[in-house]
């Protein structure tokens, strides 16, 4: 499954702790306990610490010198796990191992059956480390570890796995009830103690394109029947997922006239989307189903940079990218010079690069929100269009206004943190610095060498 | 950074908090699988790349607690680098599973000073180091700018501002300074002990908070610098906190009760403006940089005894429970803890979220400072917006299902007929049709966000009259989603 490579730079990202921040808002009696180091903690605090009505259902478990020197993880987190079971009374407890216990090989896994035992509560243990090419993929180990606690039945029956918004479920189970399947059973859900049963007789339907490893778990130690479509993104993509179900179950039902429907239903924010382009840069493994979608409501999708291609998972998603310049761990600095060949009217980016691509000149669409928005089925497919059409919409009305005012800033660069000089300007006013040129990594943009031959540096991979 | 990818979020908050243009200077040479597996890291690529694409002067290479654990030989491989690169190198000595981020900045900081130091004559005009100040700092590009004010109407030449700007020429002109100030004593005090012993340069002792605190401190600084402390009132000429303090406005803060935490310098210095210039009373002070718990205690020994040291936030919001001060100072997580609890709570520390990042004017430190406390403080007491939104909604938290009980939608069923009202002036047959929500309906619009909630029903309602649909099910509230939005 892991194909080494040598390390790439420029990686900074966030890591498999971010599902965190969607999974235990979804399972409301969960409590997720990170055995990591300080850094783990500061980004739990930052990144996730921010919702301002929780009361945070997570901790970090802080390694010290002496985990270091070869003490017994069990003996570290008794204390802690009883101080949360008193606390929180969880219905279960996420134990996650990070990057240093992997390193360490300190076995977490271990832990989860004492810890189990001795407090009377669920404990799973799940690995969630920055080694995963996508932060979503938490989300993918947190799956696993359920899946490997789920009943067995050998019942035909219809599980769909990955997180969704209360909404987002009502439309599938609706949808299974018109076309008389099975009521779908959800994992996760509302319980993290609420396990669907899993068995050689499952259909077992991902909704997100980054939950490879539970579902190849699922099929190799269930024996699951695995349901293979594009991913219910947009209309295209929800007629393919709702048939798909139904073909799985022996029947065939055409949902044709209901993607005509969605479309009509989407139509303000497609609108919007017609015609122009949009290009990927981001990290969470959501692009390929995203860009085919956009396609599919007329837009152009040149450049779609994306941390990790399965080739059998994505292999239907791929089909229909065709003429796109699909790139797998792209770096970051021959993204920047082959958006500057494509000029794309808006760029998908994560949070790191996205204030700077703004900088340079291009119209930015942050990424991380695709992740926790419910985009799926007809019913999200305006919302998911919206995301886009709104951010085209903003640039576009920004710009007439930026085209009539002489006193916008120049992007914050460095500089602007100078304080140099003349002791009462305190520094030059911001708006009246040189604006900064295009960082130095674009190219001459009427540089004649197309994208498609820029130099591609060894650890990417082009599709 | 040699690290796991995501230990690199430190890009993420400085492209997002200090709203950088460009790519932030931080690169991140990840640590992977192949790592693991025992792969070589390849810090000269890196290096060369960062050399090439930032063009600094200087690369600071750090590792995260996860590298650390590995014992890779970085120096090893740094050494080795066979390609000239025009940057100097400098591998940090911060350890970071010992170090904390307030220790290693602070010894950071010293080690990079120490290495450039050259020198120098004292300048000629009377001159100061602001000393601090960096990059995701809290207020701290408005700090510098309130102190440089008053500099200015002092006639004190700012020799260098460090670490937040600074160049490595004045990295290596640090000692032309006559004297040192510092934006977080935690942060400089190895700094200062340096430069004291190598180029015997003193440094202020007052915290430069609220109006006559930085009064004290000016006083201070004049005195190193031998210039007349008269020229403080020109500094002073918009400072209003005390003014603030006399007007009927801010009578009530007398005796409120007040818990302040933060790191030392903030927790100190806030403390000390809240109780002597605006009668508060002081619950307790703490702070969670734990080697200058002694140092705090010594600074609010007159204002309390009452004085935690933890870098437990629970301990804290434990504390804040049982004391329920009137306003609580603290840092971001304090503020959580506290709107738990429904105390206001002002963020006067790192660690800040983006809020604590200001497109305008707010320093915390000098007159400017003084004023922007007050202002704080005012708005925490009267707005409480958290406070307030609690109240109405209940906490989110307890799970939008117990906080919305089936059948006990209070606030929902009230907007029902008022809607009904509204739409009915229309005089249309369907909008004085009372509509009915079937049960799994009601069920499903409970679990939409408290906060879109109403728009979502109003939708949804809207939708329902149009098709002439008398009962709101399921099905109903999805198509509306896909046809109305919200």
């Amino acid at each position: 499954m892991f194909e080494p490579v040598a390390d790439a730079i420029e990686r900074d990202d966030f890591c498999s702790l971010a599902p965190i921040g969607w999974l235990h808002h979804k399972m409301q009696d969960s409590f997720f306990l990170v055995v990591g180091t300080h850094s783990c903690q500061g980004f739990l605090q930052t990144a996730l610490g921010v919702m301002i009505f929780a009361k945070p259902r997570f901790a970090t478990a802080v390694l010290d010198e002496d985990d270091l020197s070869g003490r017994d993880a069990l003996e570290g987190l008794l204390p802690i796990v009883e101080a949360i079971v008193a606390e929180h009374k969880p219905g279960a407890i996420f134990l996650a191992s990070t990057c240093t216990p992997e390193i360490l090989k300190m076995n977490i896994t271990g832990c989860a059956p004492p810890l189990e035992e001795k407090f009377g509560v669920r404990v799973y243990p799940c690995r969630l480390d920055g080694f995963d090419p996508s932060y979503t993929q938490g989300e993918d180990h947190v799956l696993e570890a359920m899946i490997a606690r789920a009943p067995e039945t050998s019942e035909k029956n219809l599980v769909i796995l990955g997180c969704l918004s209360a909404l987002e479920e009502a439309e599938v189970r609706l949808e299974c009830e018109t076309m008389d399947l099975p009521v779908p059973r959800f994992l996760p859900n509302e319980s993290a103690l609420d396990l669907p049963p899993i068995g050689p007789n499952t259909v077992l339907a991902a909704v997100h394109p980054y939950l490879f490893g539970s579902v190849a778990y699922a099929a190799r130690e269930r024996g699951c029947a695995i349901h293979k479509t594009i991913f219910p993104y947009g209309p295209d993509g929800s007629r393919a997922f709702y048939e798909g179900l139904a073909a799985a179950f022996g029947k065939t039902v055409s949902y044709e006239a209901r993607e005509r429907e969605a479309w009509g239903a989407c139509e303000r924010e497609v609108e919007a989307i017609r015609g122009r382009s949009v290009a990927f840069i981001s990290d969470a493994m959501l692009e390929l189903p995203i860009a085919r979608t956009l396609r599919a409501a007329g837009a152009t999708v040149p450049l779609v940079g994306t941390p990790n291609i399965y080739k059998k998972f994505h292999a239907l998603e791929l089909a229909r990218l065709e003429g796109v310049d699909v790139i797998e761990r792209p770096d970051r600095f021959a993204m920047y010079a082959r958006l500057s060949e494509h000029k794309p009217d808006l760029v998908v980016a994560n949070l790191n690069i996205a204030n700077a691509l703004e900088g340079m000149g291009f119209s930015v669409k942050w990424s991380t929100e695709l992740s926790f928005q419910p985009i799926h089925g007809f019913n999200g497919a305006p919302s998911l269009f919206g995301l886009f059409a709104a951010s085209l919409r903003r640039h576009d009305a920004l710009a007439k206004i930026r085209g009539k005012t002489q006193t916008e800033a120049a992007p914050i660069d460095l500089d602007f943190f100078r304080f140099d000089g003349a002791p009462l300007s305190l520094r030059a006013p911001h708006a009246l610095r040189e604006a900064p040129q295009p960082s130095s990594p674009l190219p001459d943009p009427t540089g004649a060498t197309s994208a498609a031959l820029a130099p591609s540096p060894s650890h990417e991979v082009r599709h | 950074m040699r690290a796991p990818k995501g230990d690199g979020y430190g890009t993420i908050m400085l492209a997002m908090f200090e709203r950088l243009g460009v790519t932030p200077p931080l690169s991140v040479c990840a640590m992977s699988e192949a790592t693991l597996a025992g792969s070589q890291a390849n810090i000269p690529a890196v290096i060369r790349e960062v050399d090439e694409r930032h063009h600094p002067d200087m690369i600071v290479i750090t590792r995260s607690a996860t590298a650390a654990v590995l014992q890779e030989p970085l120096d090893g491989e740094i050494s080795m680098m066979p390609d000239k690169v025009n940057a100097e190198i400098f591998l940090a000595g911060a350890h970071p599973l010992r170090d904390t981020e307030v220790s290693a900045f602070a010894l950071t900081l010293k080690e990079i000073v120490a290495h450039y130091a050259q020198d120098v004559e004292r300048s000629p005009k009377p001159s100061v180091n602001i000393v601090g100040p960096s990059l995701l700092g809290f207020h701290d590009h408005a700090n510098v700018t309130s102190l440089r004010k008053m500099f200015a109407a002092l006639d004190i030449e700012v020799n260098a501002v460090v670490p937040l700007g600074a160049t490595v020429d004045e990295l290596r002109t640090l000692g032309r300074a006559w004297a040192n100030v510092s934006t977080a004593h935690e942060l400089t005090a190895p700094l200062f002990a340096y430069m004291q012993a190598r180029y015997g340069t003193p440094s202020v002792h007052a915290l430069p908070y609220g109006e006559a605190g930085t009064t004290a401190f000016l006083r201070e600084l004049c005195a190193l610098l031998e210039i007349p402390a008269d020229r403080i009132k020109l500094a002073a000429r918009d400072a209003k906190l005390l003014w603030y303090a006399r007007t009927v406005d801010a009578h009530a803060l007398s005796g409120k009760r007040v818990g302040v935490f933060g790191t030392p310098t903030t927790a100190a210095g806030i403390a000390r403006v809240l109780h002597d210039e605006l009668d508060m009373k002081i619950d307790f002070v703490g702070t969670y940089v734990l080697p200058y718990g002694d140092w705090l205690r010594e600074r609010v020994a007159d204002l309390t005894s009452d004085v935690i040291v933890t870098d437990d936030y629970r301990v804290i919001a434990k504390r804040i429970d049982e004391s329920r001060p009137d306003i609580m100072f603290g840092s971001q997580m304090e503020r959580h803890s506290a709107s738990a609890f429904g105390v206001p709570c002002a963020v006067i520390s790192p660690p800040a979220h983006i809020l604590n990042f200001p497109l305008g004017y707010s320093p915390f430190i000098g007159y400017d400072g003084a004023n922007h406390i007050g202002d704080v403080v005012n708005q925490t007491q009267v707005l409480g917006l958290e406070h307030h939104l609690i109240e109405t909604f209940g906490p989110r938290d307890q799970g939008l299902a117990q906080a919305m009980p089936e059948g006990k939608d209070a606030p929902s069923v009230h907007d029902v007929p008022a809607l009904a009202t509204h739409s009915a002036s229309g005089a249309v047959a369907v909008a004085e049709q009372i509509l009915t929500w079937d049960q799994s309906a009601e069920k499903l619009v409970a679990r939409i966000p408290f906060f879109v909630r109403k728009k979502a029903r109003a939708n949804i309602e809207k939708y329902a009259r149009e098709k002439s649909i008398a009962v709101i099910d399921e099905r109903t509230v999805l198509a509306a989603r896909e046809h109305v939005g919200g």
